[in-house]
């Protein structure tokens, strides 16, 4: 504030912070008091003659009594598809960082070329490559890798699968960004100091490259773990995430009340769980 | 405090030869021997190939030809983390996520060391660095700085440490100050330094002996006093401080022993040289002499040295240093050398610019290469 | 909100002052929200109704279902074409319905606060009409504008219980609920019971997300009437379905898209829509009514209250049944055509069709086939709630 006040003179601060302040007004606590004032209403009502605010708590207790298994699911997939992709988001993103040389900025173009398509076709394009009469699923039976009737489609495995594709470059950007900051003879200076590879990177690489790792599975975990599209499309009815049901029941059920309670469950239990997981590493002047 | 102990021995390189694999060839062929508990410098400038040979003695490169032995134990194709041998890199690579005194246990801990802790102190008490102990590096100087990577490597006892420009980064009085410092540490510890620098004024002060490396070969190796007395090629004269090269023509030699002399027609006048001086055998060669072993006087005063004068030469610029004064001269033949005047206040004033001059210096002091060689060559640029 | 302030005061730094403020604050917004934003519904419609702007914008944008209207190609020029040309109205066809309650929440909010939704017509389902034109929702039609169906309903869908006289609808067209299996794959799926039992269906059926449809079928199976069943069986149809969701039998409850997986082979067989299957054009996909009876509903063409080219709108109603124009639509959707005189038409087009009781049922067709319930607004959404419970 203070340096703004000096280059700008002392009221335009408050002009540059505006637009942003009136945007997230708008776009951001509009919205959240809409979501609070409709997950306290009583669900008696309708989505035609609206809800009355009945300041009615019971409203969460019974969507975390009625859809916690949908909320531990989401968190499981979620959990998965983030580790599957800070392990492969994380050899990708050192190779690219430390041995792409001359092709790194390709290689950085073909990680975020997925984001020029759009993410339903993308994940659509998954329904056919896992088809169960596709060629993947027929190589894998040939190979007896799946049973006669094993398929891919449809099964937890294409969820978590889709979440992983998903969400990889979301992964793979901010830990390109902390792995490439690393001075190479830091590596270098750990051989040389009686470090194996392996040594160097759990005692030199991996610290150094924290906050990669905290932003990367931030960016995929909390958005995988709202994620419907991909249970949608890939999955079956008993791999549904919680942002299918709050989906649900918006829609099919029309129970709005209980749909916007859950939703705020989510986002409690994703903000608490961020906070906790940013103080354990360390990394807070992240947030 | 010694850390050497045991035996260990001398690092020998055999043979040892770079190629990368654009083709470039940084090291070729390199025979050298660096005697156990020695200060050793690889002097040159930058792209000599002396980064690289410090590089594959670190394990860090991998060598092409040759071997690398430490007394019995061959260590060319060894792991650098299996190596008796710690590097201070150049802008010291320290582990920033670390303190001070982790950083300095680091080695220690990988080679199994439960509790490093005391060793850790001494060292950090020999560079004194006791009081930042547990900052980050960030927080340190840049002379500080330096110093870690030094007890970082240090504590380990290697048999041979690496420095790679370790002082390139400081400023220059820092940079005096290191010198000093790091040639004690040195005396204390008792360990083979293998220091490799472009300041030719820094290998000279610290190392015993120093090798001047160009396009991947060893110039000349010696004792600094040897190496800037006598230099045995254009490079080096002109790579360790100033040199004025003479043309001249070998008349014949004179005398025998260790009295025997070259006699050589610089331009009309006669000059001898000790044989042990000289460096070429063809008709023609390069007088050298230090500037600073230049004598003038203006014309007709007697001049304290026992050589023949060249005259004629004229006073063409003055620098007034304070300890010294330069003075650049236009010889009879177009030439212009340099002479470096002591102020010791017996002139009582300085030689005005267009003053004639006679020029001479101690026999002693000149040498003789090889005419074939650029007398330009390993002229540093001013930075 | 409670969790948060509770989560919140064992924070370093954070005081309980500024949490209770911050509590305050937040549920005074909350507070003045749903103030601001009361009701929506109902009561403010009857002044909604927006101008008719037909007279200078010859446009039309109408929201219809997938693959439920012919396409030009070729020589073929479509009847929406043909409209075009013979009225010289733009029509933009967004073919954004998939499901009656994902569009309803789609255009709730504009229905409810009296805003434009940039349509002019929908085509909604039975029970979906008779919600949104209860709600106030629907303009009423000018009958002088649609002689034509006055003239040619059939007789069969005249006067339905949610619109007597049909003064705000008029069926795009009709069709059943039934059961489609891929032949190429299994063999015939006669019944409910073996497309929820069979093993070799394992985790190789979708069935619908449209309530009335899939528990239609569900409590025809339970040798229930879907027009008048009691909550016993509405429960026990509902426990068959959670079981066979839970055995891993359902793949996907879905919408129009459950075409796509049939033929592709990745379901085998599935709760259908009667002209989808046969609009596929894929000889492997066959449909057939369980043999306990299949379920009978219709979409219906509406003008939303800020619909702003209702004159429009009506000109495309009224065009859509004449029985040439009607046939032709037939012909190309396989759906049960609700216009009189098409089948005569049908004679000039595809005569194998005339006698097609997806298209042109007969009376003894027609037996067979059910109605769902009409449901008052409590029921539907307690049944609606219990059904998305299990499907989602």
């Amino acid at each position: 504030m203070a340096s703004l006040q000096r280059v700008f003179g002392k009221n335009s601060a408050y002009w540059l912070i505006g637009p942003a302040a009136v945007w997230l007004a708008i776009f951001f606590l509009f919205p959240m008091l809409s979501l609070l004032t409709t997950s306290l209403s009583d669900p008696a009502g309708s989505p035609i003659y609206g809800y009355d605010l009945t300041w009615r708590l019971q409203n969460y207790f019974e969507a975390i009594s009625d859809y916690w298994p949908y909320m531990v699911r989401s968190l499981i997939y979620a959990g998965i598809a983030t580790l599957l992709c800070l392990v492969l988001g994380y050899v990708l993103a050192y190779a690219i960082a430390f041995k792409a040389g001359r092709w790194k900025n390709v290689m950085l173009v073909l990680v975020i070329a997925p984001f020029f398509t759009s993410f339903l076709v993308r994940t659509l394009s998954w329904k056919l490559i896992l088809a169960d009469n596709g060629w993947l699923v027929e190589s894998l039976q040939w190979l007896h890798i799946l049973g006669e009737d094993g398929r891919l489609l449809a099964t937890p495995f294409a969820v978590v699968m889709g979440l992983t594709y998903n969400f990889l470059p979301f992964m793979i950007l901010p830990l390109y960004t902390s792995l490439e900051k690393i001075d190479p003879r830091l590596n270098e200076a750990a051989a040389d100091l009686y470090s194996s590879p392996w040594q160097r990177f759990t005692k030199v690489i991996w610290p150094l490259s924290i906050p990669g790792v905290v932003g990367g599975t931030l960016l995929t975990f909390i958005p995988a773990s709202g994620d419907y599209i991909n249970s949608d499309l890939l999955g079956n009815p008993n791999t549904q995430m919680v942002g299918n049901k709050i989906q649900t029941l918006f829609t099919d059920a029309s129970d709005y009340p209980h749909a916007a309670a859950l939703s705020v469950i989510l986002m409690v239990l994703i903000v608490g769980m961020v906070l906790f997981y940013v103080r354990r590493a360390g990394t807070e002047d992240l947030l | 405090m010694s850390l050497a102990d045991g035996v260990r021995g001398d690092l020998k390189l055999t043979g040892l030869h770079k190629r990368y694999p654009n083709g470039f060839v940084a090291v070729q062929s390199l025979d050298l021997v660096i005697p156990q508990g020695s200060f050793f410098a690889l002097l040159g400038p930058s792209g000599c190939g002396k980064t690289t040979t410090l590089r594959m003695v670190a394990g860090l490169e991998d060598v092409t030809k040759g071997s690398i032995h430490i007394g019995e134990q061959d260590i060319t194709t060894a792991k650098p983390y299996k190596r008796p041998v710690n590097t201070v890199f150049q802008n010291y690579a320290l582990f920033p996520h670390l303190t001070i005194a982790e950083n300095v246990a680091f080695g220690p801990k990988r080679r199994g060391v439960k509790d490093p802790k005391g060793s850790v102190k001494e060292i950090l008490a020999l560079t004194e660095l006791t009081e930042q102990a547990n900052k980050k590096p960030a927080q340190l100087s840049g002379g500080q700085q330096q110093r870690v990577a030094l007890a970082r490597a240090l504590i380990n006892r290697p048999d041979v440490l690496l420095l790679d420009e370790p002082l390139g980064a400081l400023d220059l009085k820092l940079r005096r100050a290191m010198q000093i410092e790091l040639k004690r540490i040195q005396e204390e510890v008792g360990l083979t330094f293998v220091h490799v620098t472009h300041d030719q004024e820094e290998a000279m002060t610290m190392a015993d002996t120093v090798a001047v490396m160009n396009e991947g070969r060893i110039e000349q190796l010696g004792a600094p006093y040897e190496l800037y007395t006598n230099p045995h090629t254009t490079f080096v004269a002109n790579f360790l401080g100033r040199t004025n090269l003479i043309k001249g023509t070998v008349l014949g030699r004179e005398g025998s022993g260790a009295d025997e002399v070259v006699k050589v027609d610089m331009h009309g006048t006669v000059a001898s040289i000790k044989a042990s001086r000289v460096h070429t055998d063809a008709k023609e060669g390069w007088v050298g002499i230090r500037p600073e072993k230049v004598l003038i006087q203006p014309e007709g005063q007697a001049i304290d040295a026992p050589g023949a004068a060249l005259s004629g030469a004229v006073v063409v610029d003055v620098s007034y240093i304070g300890v010294s004064t330069d003075y650049v001269l236009r010889m009879p033949w177009g030439q212009e050398i340099t002479c470096f005047e002591q102020n010791t206040g017996r002139r009582g004033g300085l030689i005005p610019v267009g003053t004639k001059v006679d020029v001479s210096w101690r026999p002693e002091f000149a040498f003789l290469l090889d005419s074939a060689q650029d007398a330009e060559a390993g002229i540093v640029e001013e930075d | 909100m409670s969790e948060v302030p509770q989560e919140e005061e064992q924070k370093k730094g954070v005081s309980r002052r500024g949490l209770i403020i911050g509590g305050g604050v937040a549920a005074a917004g909350v507070a003045g929200f749903a103030l601001l934003n009361r009701g929506g519904g109902g009561n403010a419609a009857g002044d909604c109704v927006t101008t008719d702007l037909s007279d200078t914008e010859a446009t039309l944008n109408m929201s219809n279902w997938p693959e439920y209207v012919d396409e030009d190609d070729g020589d073929y020029v479509s009847t929406l074409t043909t409209f075009e040309q013979e009225t010289g109205i733009d029509v933009t066809y967004t073919p954004d319905v998939n499901d009656n309650v994902e569009f309803f929440a789609k255009v709730r909010n504009q229905l409810g606060a009296c805003q434009p939704t940039g349509r002019d017509m929908f085509v909604l389902t039975d029970w979906m009409a008779a919600r949104m034109i209860d709600a106030g929702w629907i303009q009423k039609l000018d009958k002088a504008n649609i002689p034509n169906v006055d003239k040619n309903l059939i007789s069969s869908l005249q006067g339905v219980g949610w619109d007597p006289n049909r003064e705000y609808s008029a069926p795009w067209q009709s069709g059943f609920t039934g059961i489609a299996y891929n032949k190429s794959l299994v063999g015939e799926v006669a019944t409910m019971d073996e497309l929820l039992t069979r093993s070799d269906l394992k985790g190789k059926i979708t069935l619908l997300t449209e309530m009335r449809d899939t528990m239609g079928l569900m409590l025809l199976a339970e040798g229930a009437d879907p027009a008048n069943f009691t909550s016993d069986q509405w429960g026990n149809a509902l426990e068959k379905l959670s079981k066979a969701r839970t055995d891993g039998q359902v793949r996907a409850f879905t919408g129009n898209e459950y075409v796509n997986d049939l033929a592709a082979g990745n379901i085998a067989a599935c709760v259908a829509w009667s002209g989808d299957v046969a609009a596929a054009e894929d000889e492997n996909l066959v449909f057939l009514p369980p043999e306990e009876g299949m379920m009978i509903w219709s979409d219906n063409m509406i003008v939303p209250v800020q619909g702003m080219h209702k004159t429009n709108a009506e000109k495309l109603i009224d065009f859509y049944y004449d029985p040439v124009q009607a046939a032709k639509l037939a012909a190309y959707v396989w759906y049960v055509c609700p216009v009189e005189g098409a089948q005569a038409e049908m004679e000039k087009i595809d005569p194998s069709l005339v006698d097609n009781p997806l298209i042109f049922p007969t009376a003894d067709f027609l037996a067979s086939t059910h109605n769902f319930m009409a449901l008052s607004e409590a029921d539907a959404a307690k049944y609606e709630q219990e059904f998305a419970d299990v499907i989602g």
